[in-house]
């Protein structure tokens, strides 16, 4: 590796959130002019790093040095002001403000004259670099609700690259967009690295960080790791060092040939949803993995909550094995379904509620006795599932708000583990969740097959669908558009092509 | 890893119990300032059982809108609901005691359903629904008094004591607790408060639940309004006045979460009633102008809810 000029040293960083240690005596360097990977499994670190590097959190201890001073952002204007920017994985735009406002947020003093705001220039200005950017159809004096998130994504890219950088983080940006927006991300990148500026590059996709980064920083446990050049590594190099030991090799299922039993567990008729599904039939056997997938606006999130009960203004009928009829809820979980949805934290869970009431809310009937409910059977309860999809925290009374991602879902399979249900609808078990995690996943929905129930498993991610069911529903503007049997021979071009 | 697990279960009990704790040394820090400023005749036997004697009215009122403030919703109708029903029971107390107070009991819930039905089916927030309540009620209360106030037979005043009011106070307290302590509707109500999608997706049937608290707290309203009957014999059109505010700012001195959800403790309901009680029993023994006592209370007030607020509630920061 050539010698570089350093840009910025992080010396000894800490930040404690309660008793958890998120960041642990992190001390590394950035060099100019490169792209800097920066990977780790869910809470190992990384997002809040970059978070203090940007100014959204305060350093508990430690410094930054920024071209050889001391750097402490008290906020992410001030952030900007020494040349550090972010964009990230949500939205960052503000409605009800215009582009060019939303652009020069922060920075309004410059065009304020005799405590008037100069809206001429500032729109001119705006347009003027937008223009530079290629994003002519962007009018900068739009109301930015007037565009779509995509769009807006653009602005925000603007708004983050606009003027002098020294580093510019990109904090799990990617998933949020679509091919075309990644592509003029991935080329802002490149040109403030040829510019002599430094990215921060952080995604869960470990093939994009390979392609698109010239060194890589992994983090485990709140603690830098190591450094290395994104040439030297393949994809099983880097989750080795995410995870810290040898990965088994199996990840998805090893078997290639469909399997369910000749029991019916959910048999759906008609079903349709204004607006969203139109006319939908199925059957998901017993012991089955029925893989549903899509775009993301093809209908198919809409299909696991009318099969649940949960959508609004629903027609045709859902019913389970027994025939028991699916029209709400409540009926839905107590004939044996669960259902856990892509939004996790709104409607998998209750965020601001402890672990033990989360685990323990769909199986309260079972749990209480003729009037009262014991706080011991409850406590033993969700002990029990807690650690049994072995969830880190620190007891049951913790809040679910305070846990990552991937733990987060494991308290949602927990609850519906325990509750012992039938049938699993599962949208988008993964989302956002580390290699470890999804491993642990994948094999527990093997363990729930095995046991003769039933899965219905909806994703975007069409590896995850190849990988783990037996049969695969595509879908297209709320119908179906195609279906494939397990087989070795199915490729992702197949899935697509009927996406599309 | 076992100093890990002290410190958690430490974090655990204060975070289990220091809600609690502020307002209990609230109110035993308010009691120690009033005893020094009126040489301790606050704490005087007879002016506690005084103290107790204005607390009832409002443990039992508040005991309902703890439970609406704790799916998430506030409810200002209590005030208009004690002067209605006082209305009812009044009028018909002449006939026969036992048939009013139920008449009472049920008038209050029917306020506490219409309540409840805009709430969940119109889908308007309860803020705005109960305070349309209070005017409407306070109106119905105003044209019914028009002439004269509505006086109950003298006789009922001779229910006005210790003996009746403190064990159906002490009963809708303990059945409050176990209902929401020790039972299944208790833990769904605070799954309502934290997160009502996520409440509804986990099967609790969120809309019935809601009637059902705003039903009851309703009922409950009722029984405080013979209580307050007892007391003041009859109704005029200022009856139960500013018994909605009161009952808010108890809850809120007890430490309830404005919020609502799984951080609130059944505890608040006796210590904020008690807290209140003796804030107002106190600035009255002091011979204070009315005008100077309520500018003392919205001081107070103002100060335990700008030390108490949860400002991570709502804006979760990763």
């Amino acid at each position: 590796m050539e010698e570089r000029q350093v840009v910025l040293r992080a010396e000894e960083i800490c930040k404690t959130f309660d008793i958890t240690k998120a960041v642990d005596h992190v001390s590394l360097q950035l060099n100019k002019g490169e792209i800097r990977g920066l990977i780790g499994e869910n809470g190992s670190g990384k997002s809040t790093f970059v978070s203090m590097l940007c100014g959204i959190l305060k350093i508990d201890s430690g410094a930054f040095i920024l071209d050889g001073a001391p750097y402490a952002p008290l906020n992410q204007v001030d952030a900007n002001y020494h040349g550090v920017s972010i964009v990230v994985q949500e939205s960052g735009t503000l409605s009800g403000l215009t582009v060019a406002e939303n652009i020069f947020l922060g920075k309004e003093d410059k065009y304020v004259k005799f405590g008037i705001k100069n809206v001429g220039k500032m729109k001119e200005d705006a347009n003027r670099i937008l223009k530079s950017y290629g994003y002519d159809f962007i009018d900068a004096s739009a109301m930015i609700d007037t565009y779509d998130f995509e769009t807006r994504k653009l602005v925000e890219l603007v708004k983050a690259t606009c003027f002098d950088l020294k580093i510019f983080v990109v904090d799990e940006t990617t998933t949020a967009l679509s091919q075309s927006g990644r592509e003029e991300l991935y080329k802002q990148m490149k040109r403030i690295r040829d510019e002599g500026g430094t990215v921060v590059f952080i995604s869960h996709d470990l093939q994009e960080v390979l392609d698109k980064t010239d060194t890589i920083s992994v983090f485990r446990d709140g603690q830098y790791i190591d450094t290395v050049n994104s040439a030297d590594m393949t994809e099983d190099d880097l989750k080795r060092l995410m995870v810290g030991r040898e990965l088994d090799e199996k990840y998805f299922r090893t078997d290639y040939t469909a399997s369910s039993m000749d029991e019916v567990a959910l048999s759906v008729e008609h079903v349709s949803v204004p607006g969203l599904l139109e006319d939908v039939s199925l059957t998901l056997k017993k012991g089955e993995i029925l893989g549903i997938g899509g775009l993301s606006e093809s209908g198919m999130h809409e299909l696991g909550k009318a099969l649940f009960g949960a959508s609004y203004n629903r027609s045709g009928t859902v019913k389970t094995g027994e025939g028991i009829s699916i029209d709400s809820i409540y009926t839905a979980i107590n004939s044996g379904i669960a259902y856990a949805s892509k939004n996790r934290d709104t409607e998998s869970c209750i965020l601001n509620q402890s672990i033990r009431d989360n685990i323990c809310l769909p199986s309260l009937s079972e749990l209480s006795g003729k009037v009262l409910i014991s706080d011991k059977v409850q406590n033993q309860f969700a002990q029990e599932y807690a650690e049994l999809m072995s969830v880190k925290m620190q007891g049951t009374d913790q809040f679910v708000s305070n846990l990552s991602g991937g733990n987060k879902q494991k308290v949602v399979l927990a609850r519906w583990i325990g509750k012992d249900s039938d049938i699993l609808i599962l949208d988008s078990p993964t989302r956002g969740i580390d290699i470890k995690v999804k491993a642990d996943i994948y094999a527990l929905m093997e363990k729930i097959k095995a046991k003769g129930k039933a899965i219905l498993m909806i994703s975007e991610e069409i590896m995850e669908l190849i990988g783990m069911s037996d049969r695969i529903i595509v879908m297209k503007d709320g119908r179906f558009s195609g279906e494939f049997e397990r087989s070795e021979l199915l490729s992702e071009e197949d899935i697509i092509k009927a996406m599309v | 890893m076992s100093e890990k697990k002290v410190a958690a279960k430490k974090s655990s009990v204060i975070q289990r119990f220091g809600s609690m704790l502020f307002p209990l040394i609230g109110l035993v820090a308010m009691l120690i300032v009033f005893s020094i400023l009126t040489k301790g005749r606050i704490v005087g036997g007879r002016n506690l059982l005084l103290i107790l004697n204005q607390a009832y009215v409002l443990l039992i009122a508040a005991t309902g809108v703890f439970f609406i403030m704790t799916i998430g919703g506030l409810d200002f109708s209590q005030g208009s609901i004690v002067g209605v029903v006082g209305i009812v029971i009044a009028t018909l107390a002449h006939y026969n005691l036992i048939l009013a107070i139920i008449c009472g009991i049920l008038t209050g819930g029917a306020i506490g359903l219409l309540n409840g039905f805009m709430n969940v089916f119109l889908k308007i927030p309860s803020f705005i629904v109960t305070i349309c309540a209070m005017f409407l009620f306070r109106g119905v209360c105003k044209y019914l008094t028009t002439n004269a106030p509505v006086s109950a037979p003298l006789s009922i005043m001779d229910y006005d004591i210790h003996s009746i009011k403190l064990p159906i106070t002490l009963v809708v307290l303990v059945i409050g607790y176990i209902l929401y302590r020790h039972t299944t509707l208790g833990i769904k109500i605070k799954a309502i408060g934290a997160g009502e999608t996520g409440a509804r997706y986990s099967g609790i049937k969120v809309d019935k639940i809601k009637l059902l608290v705003f039903t009851a707290a309703g009922c409950l309203t009722g029984l405080a309004a013979f209580i307050n009957l007892l007391k003041v014999g009859s109704i005029t059109a200022t009856g139960g006045n500013l018994i909605e505010t009161n009952i808010l700012i108890a809850l809120v001195l007890g430490g309830m979460p404005i919020n609502g959800g799984a951080k609130a403790h059944f505890s608040t309901v006796v210590i904020g009633c008690l807290l209140c009680a003796v804030m107002n029993n106190g600035l009255v023994m002091l011979k204070l102008d009315p005008s100077v006592q309520q500018l003392i209370q919205g001081l107070i007030f103002l100060a335990v809810v700008a030390i108490t607020t949860d400002r991570k509630t709502g804006s979760a920061i990763k």
